[in-house]
Formats: structure tokens, C-alpha cells, sequence
């Protein structure tokens, strides 16, 4: 989970950790970035308006991993400018969330995800 | 002088003339001479033969000179000799002693049974004689020889008849002559007198000669051509007027132009017309510039050559043929070689003429960077403003979702997360009156209400905005504030914005575990409000910049926000007549200071 909003790490955290999911969560895309390649997670929640983690780098990071290994990306998005959507069609595995979301949604995506992976 | 070279040349021709006709004259009197003296010879001596010999003795010979006289001339006569057979014996009746007649000659005379003409030249005068022999027959035999010398009389030359024709001729050719001269002499002096007039005469004189010339037939003439000029001239004055009409008002047409072209060529961007053959008729100032190039360079040379540039001059006939609206009128396009990194707009349209005949074209071309770099702005500001609007919602949604779901059992996390909830709406607050002070800003609108303000509460209210979110972030607050807490008039709302906005950013651009310290000051006439932290601080490159609005770091790391609160921050204490002030090192941290004048404090001004 990568966000620099404090509330909305504490929010998601908690919310996954009821579900039983294990959460590791970075402030900044530096740290974000960092914890991706260390923990190896399956899925990645990030925001993309942050210094040093925009949409582009995070698509280029995660594209690159997922030649190894799949896993799921979740991005949350304002949706309000058209260049977000340039990189958008190179991506694999990736959800988009618009904010303000739904926690339950996000969770509910998740749970589908690891169901799939499961068949 | 010509009239002598003229009486020379014809009286040199006259001469001339004279000769060969007396000539070709004397000539055809010599031949007619010539014939008579032969058929006279001829008949004299045929009709003298026929006499017996003794017939010439004196009595008959008288009357046979007198014959012979008649016939011929007395120098056609040269000799007349009688042979006497019988007595062998010449008698020369005109003797020809002084002519040596050949021998051959006097021989066939002899001999001859018959008439013989014969000629020889005199060898002493020279002359062609001709012989005329014929022998006398008496009784069936020859008695005698009858020989006659006859010689072509000389014609005279300059006979009297001949003289006195010649001198007839001469005078009546001169006379005549001279005559045509005199009389064309005289009718052509009014002639001369005018020519000597007319030197001096103008097309402005009052009249075009003294009217003493007027005489005979140069009267009417010279009438004729004085109404004539008359209408010339009257003519002449209504040109020079219309001329001068025309100057000035051609005067008038260019000072009108030239105004134009001023005008062309004190806008800011480029206009280039061209006619109907595509060739450039005008280019002002601006576009001049842009192509670096000289009025000379470009008047009439074709658009392509001119402007060097693939896409301006397809769109331009593109435009053309496709005739529609429905591609942009314009098309956007760089100069790369003569204006790097700009951007320009070009457009296009006809020149029509006042009757709606399409004269040639009109294209415009007007840099668009500033504009497009403003689009720019607008459109990440926008971006930008809706992230921070989302961020609250968004926490808001969450949080209150979770309690909703009831997956919060824990009453310390519930009251934790009511909080939460209520702190964001405020924070959505605080960012909406932001956006709207920086709206009003921009308008002009932004009005300021003073009333006192106490600082106490004042600070109490700022630092409660961000100290939940402090605590998240395990920063410390200190605050250093006086003993005695002034007051001061102010906009409340306004001021608290204002101060807000800096412990943001400091809460912002701090780390974690690090400080923001809160500082009130009061001075004998000023109220400072420090606000100091241990955060990233700010580059010195945008430290004199941090105060404009939109303004944003180059460094990446500082682009979160909208750029506004700064800006908002320094409007607002500038309409309160107080200063705001950073000191601020990168890695150290940041020092803002705002100083807000005292005012004396009553009631009821603003």
C-alpha cells in the first residue's frame, strides 16, 4: 500500500488486516518502490500523484516484475486528466480506483483476485 | 546661298543640255547634208552627162555653174573636170589643183563605162571628198569623162539661226527662272516673318503673332491656329488642375496607407497578404522579423520561397481546395530555425475587394506560447486542486464506511475515526475558502473585514487545524507565545487563512519526527506571527518565486498542492499593509514571518 495520505494508509490497512490480509504499507514512492521488490506482495495499492511515483514510473516498475511473477496493481486515480490514460493500455493485471472509493469495493476486488488465482 | 547653288546647278545642266542638243543638231544637219550632197552628186552629174562634150565650151558654162551652184552650196563644190576622150585632153572647169586626188581614184573614174561614186580623204584639208564620174556617150561611144568633186559643207557650230535660238532659249530660262524665284520669294516672306515670330512665341503667349502679319492668305490661317491654341491652352489649365487635384489626393491615399502599415506593423504578430498569384504584396514588421528577413526580399517573390516553410504553405492550400470550415482555420507550428522552442498559430483567410472579387490572401501568424504555456498551467492547477479536494472526501468516505460496516469494534479507534471524519470536513473547508479567496483574488473582489482580534484564541484556532495530523506524523509543535497576548484589527477569517496556509506547509514539507514551532511577537507598532520548521526547506532558486501564484518547484519532491497557499498567504497580508518574510535553507528547514501592523483600535471604523 503506498499512499502519502496518513488516513487513507491507516484506513486500508485496517480494513485488510479484519480481512486477514497481511498489509505493508510506504509513504512515499521511494520507500514504495523499495518495499515492492523486497516483499514481493500480490497485490499493490498505490496512489499516483505523488513526487517521484507517477503513473508512468509505477506502470514501467510493475510491467517489468510482472514478466517474473503476476500480480495485481490497484491504482487509485482522480480521473481528470486525459494524459493518464496514454500508459494505460500497456498495462497487465490492473484495476483502476477512482477516489473517493469504496473500501468495501477495494476489498471485494481483492477477494475476486485471489479467488481467480486460486483456479 | 541654296537659291545660287541651285542657279549654278542649272546653269551648268543648261549648258550641258544646250551642247548636246546643238550637237546631236549639227550631227543631223550633217547627215541630211550628207544625202543631199550624194543624190545631188548623183543627179548632177547623170543630167551633165548627157551632153555632148562640146557642149562645154564658155557659153555653157556660165549656165552649167550657176546649175551646179544651185544644187550644191559654194563650199560643197570642190572640183568639176571634164575628160575629152577625142583629144585626150582635161578641161577642169572648176580645177581641183589644190586637191591631190589618189590615183586609183582618177583611174576608175577613167575606166568606168558607168556612173562611180568615189570618196577619199584630201590629204591637205581633210576632208571626205566624194567623186561623182560618168562617162559622156556620143554615138554609141565614150567621148569623155564627166568628173564632179563634191565635199559635205561644214555646218557651223554657232550659226546664226542656231546663235540666236540658243540666246533665245537662255534668256527665257532665266528670265522664267528668275521669275519662280522672285515670286516664291515673296510669297513665302510672311512665311519667314512668321518663323522669326514663332521663336519667341509660347504655348502661354497672349496671341500667337502681331497681327500685322495677318495679311493675304496667312490671315485665316494664323486665326485658325489662334482658336486652336486657345482650346489647347484652356485645355493645358484644366489638366494642371485635375493634376494638382490628383496630387493631393494621391497625397492623401498614401498618407492613409502609410498609416495602415503603421498600424501593420505595430501589432504583435505576423500579417503577410498576398494576391492572387500567391506572390507576397506586403509583410509587416513582425513577420519581417520572425524570417529575418528585408522588405526588398520578399515584395513579389512567391509564398513557398518566402516562407521555407512545408507545413504553413500545404495547410494554406489545403484550406484551398477543400474550401470548408471544417478543418481548423488554423494550424499550429514551430519556426525551429528562426524562433526555437515557440509555438505559433498560423491562419488563413481571402482578401476579397469591395465587389466580393478575391484579390489574394491574407495569412496571420501569432505566437502562441504564452498561451499555450498558461493553458498548460490551468490545466495542472486544475489537476492539482482536484487531488486536494479528493484527498479529504476520500478519507471522509472511508473512514465513515468502515464505521458504518461496523468493522470497528474498538471504541478508541471509533472516536479515533469520528475525528478523523470531522477534522477532513473542516480541512475540505479550509481548502474551499482557499479557492475561493484566490477567486476573489483574481476578480479583484477580495474585500477585507477588520475587527479586533485577539491573538490567544487566534493562535489557538490556527494550531488546532493542523495538530491532528501532526500527531500522525510525530511532529511536535512548540509553541512560544508572549505572556501578554496583543490584539490587533484585522480580517479574522482572512488572517487565519493566511496562517493556515504556512503551517500546512510546514506540516507538509516536514518529515517525520520533526518540529514546527509557532511564534507570536508583538512589537511597538507590529504583531509578528513566526511559523518555523525542520522540513526540506526551500531551494534558492524558488525562494524569490514562492510567493506567486501557480507557482510551483522544479524539484519534484515539492509539487504536492496546488501552489496556491503562498500566494494566497502574501495577498493577504499585503491587503492588511504587513510583510511576509521567509528565511528558509534546503535540509534545514523553513522561517516564515508575518508582520501585521497595529492600528489604534475603536470600534465601528474599517
Amino acid at each position: 500500500m503506498i499512499d502519502d495520505e496518513a488516513h487513507i494508509r491507516r484506513v486500508i490497512e485496517l480494513k485488510l488486516k479484519n480481512r486477514g490480509y497481511a498489509v505493508v504499507t510506504a509513504s512515499n514512492g521511494e520507500e514504495g518502490l523499495y518495499l515492492i521488490h523486497r516483499e514481493r506482495p500480490d497485490v499493490v495499492i498505490s496512489d499516483i500523484m505523488m513526487p517521484r511515483l507517477d503513473g508512468k514510473t509505477l506502470c514501467e516498475v510493475t510491467d517489468d516484475l510482472k514478466k517474473d511473477r503476476s500480480f495485481l496493481t490497484i491504482i487509485m486515480t482522480c480521473r481528470i486528466s486525459p494524459e493518464e490514460h496514454e500508459w494505460v493500455d500497456g498495462m497487465q493485471e490492473t484495476l483502476f480506483m477512482e477516489k473517493p472509493f469504496s473500501p468495501a469495493r477495494l476489498v471485494r476486488s481483492i477477494d475476486e483476485y485471489f479467488h481467480a488465482q486460486e483456479k | 546661298m541654296k537659291v545660287l547653288k541651285i542657279g549654278i546647278a542649272l546653269s551648268v545642266l543648261f549648258l550641258v543640255g544646250m551642247a548636246v542638243s546643238t550637237r546631236w543638231q549639227v550631227r543631223e544637219e550633217e547627215k541630211s547634208l550628207q544625202e543631199k550632197v550624194l543624190s545631188g552628186g548623183k543627179k548632177l552629174v547623170s543630167l551633165l552627162s548627157l551632153f555632148p562634150v562640146t557642149s562645154f565650151d564658155d557659153n555653157r558654162r556660165a549656165l552649167f555653174f550657176r546649175t551646179l551652184i544651185d544644187t550644191t552650196s559654194p563650199d560643197g563644190l570642190v572640183y568639176f573636170v571634164l575628160h575629152d576622150d577625142g583629144t585626150n585632153k582635161t578641161l577642169a572647169l572648176i580645177p581641183h589643183d589644190e586637191i591631190g586626188i589618189p590615183e586609183d581614184v582618177e583611174t576608175n573614174a577613167h575606166l568606168s563605162m558607168g556612173l562611180i561614186q568615189q570618196s577619199f580623204i584630201d590629204r591637205l584639208s581633210e576632208k571626205k571628198i566624194y567623186e561623182f564620174a560618168k562617162p559622156i556617150f556620143e554615138d554609141g561611144k565614150k567621148a569623155g569623162t564627166l568628173r564632179l568633186g563634191l565635199q559635205i559643207p561644214s555646218v557651223s557650230f554657232f550659226s546664226a539661226s542656231r546663235t540666236s535660238f540658243i540666246a533665245m532659249l537662255a534668256f527665257v530660262i532665266f528670265a522664267a527662272v528668275t521669275l519662280v524665284y522672285y515670286s516664291f520669294s515673296i510669297a513665302l516672306r510672311p512665311l519667314g516673318r512668321l518663323q522669326e515670330e514663332f521663336k519667341d512665341t509660347r504655348v502661354r503667349s497672349a496671341s500667337l503673332v502681331s497681327s500685322s502679319l495677318k495679311d493675304g492668305r496667312i490671315g485665316p490661317v494664323l486665326d485658325s491656329l489662334e482658336r486652336f491654341l486657345g482650346e489647347l491652352r484652356s485645355k493645358i489649365v484644366e489638366l494642371e488642375q485635375e493634376n494638382v487635384k490628383l496630387a493631393s489626393k494621391l497625397g492623401v491615399i498614401r498618407f492613409q496607407k502609410n498609416q495602415i502599415m503603421t498600424i501593420l506593423d505595430s501589432i504583435n504578430f505576423g500579417i503577410l497578404i498576398t494576391d492572387t498569384q500567391d506572390n507576397v504584396t506586403h509583410m509587416n514588421d513582425y513577420m519581417l522579423n520572425l524570417l529575418k528577413k528585408t522588405p526588398e526580399e520578399v515584395i513579389d517573390r512567391p509564398l513557398g520561397e518566402v516562407l521555407e516553410h512545408q507545413e504553413i504553405t500545404s495547410f494554406i492550400y489545403q484550406r484551398e481546395t477543400l474550401n470548408t470550415r471544417k478543418n481548423a482555420g488554423h494550424v499550429e507550428t514551430v519556426f525551429p530555425d528562426r524562433a526555437p522552442g515557440e509555438i505559433f498559430q498560423v491562419f488563413c483567410s481571402s482578401l476579397t475587394d469591395m465587389d466580393k472579387t478575391v484579390i489574394g490572401r491574407t495569412i496571420w501568424v501569432k505566437n502562441v506560447t504564452a498561451d499555450k504555456a498558461a493553458e498548460k498551467s490551468q490545466h495542472e492547477f486544475i489537476a492539482h486542486v482536484t487531488h486536494e479536494l479528493l484527498t479529504p472526501i476520500t478519507n471522509i468516505k472511508s473512514y465513515s464506511e468502515m464505521l458504518m460496516d461496523g468493522e470497528i469494534e474498538d471504541g478508541e479507534t471509533q472516536k479515533e475515526f469520528y475525528n478523523t471524519i470531522h477534522q477532513e470536513t473542516d480541512r475540505l473547508r479550509d481548502l474551499i475558502q482557499n479557492l475561493l479567496n484566490i477567486s476573489k483574488m483574481e476578480m479583484g473582489n477580495l474585500t477585507v473585514n477588520k475587527g479586533l482580534v485577539k491573538t490567544e484564541w487566534f493562535a489557538e484556532d490556527c494550531l488546532s487545524t493542523i495538530e491532528a495530523s501532526a500527531q500522525e506524523k510525530n511532529i511536535s509543535i512548540e509553541k512560544k507565545l508572549p505572556d501578554n497576548f496583543p490584539s490587533l484589527i484585522a480580517d479574522k477569517e482572512l488572517l487565519k487563512a493566511a496562517i493556515i496556509n504556512i503551517l500546512g506547509n510546514a506540516l507538509k514539507y516536514t518529515p517525520e519526527k520533526g518540529t514546527i514551532t509557532f511564534a507570536i511577537t508583538e512589537t511597538p507598532d507590529a504583531v509578528a506571527f513566526e511559523v518555523m520548521d525542520t522540513g526540506c526547506g526551500i531551494g534558492e532558486k524558488d525562494l524569490p518565486h514562492i510567493f506567486e501564484k501557480f507557482y510551483r518547484s522544479a524539484d519534484v519532491s515539492k509539487t504536492v498542492g496546488s501552489g496556491l497557499g503562498l500566494a494566497i498567504a502574501s495577498e493577504i497580508v499585503h491587503l492588511h499593509d504587513g510583510k511576509i518574510q521567509v528565511q528558509s535553507e534546503p535540509g534545514k528547514g523553513s522561517h516564515f514571518t508575518i508582520r501585521i501592523p497595529k492600528q489604534e483600535h475603536y470600534l465601528g471604523k474599517t
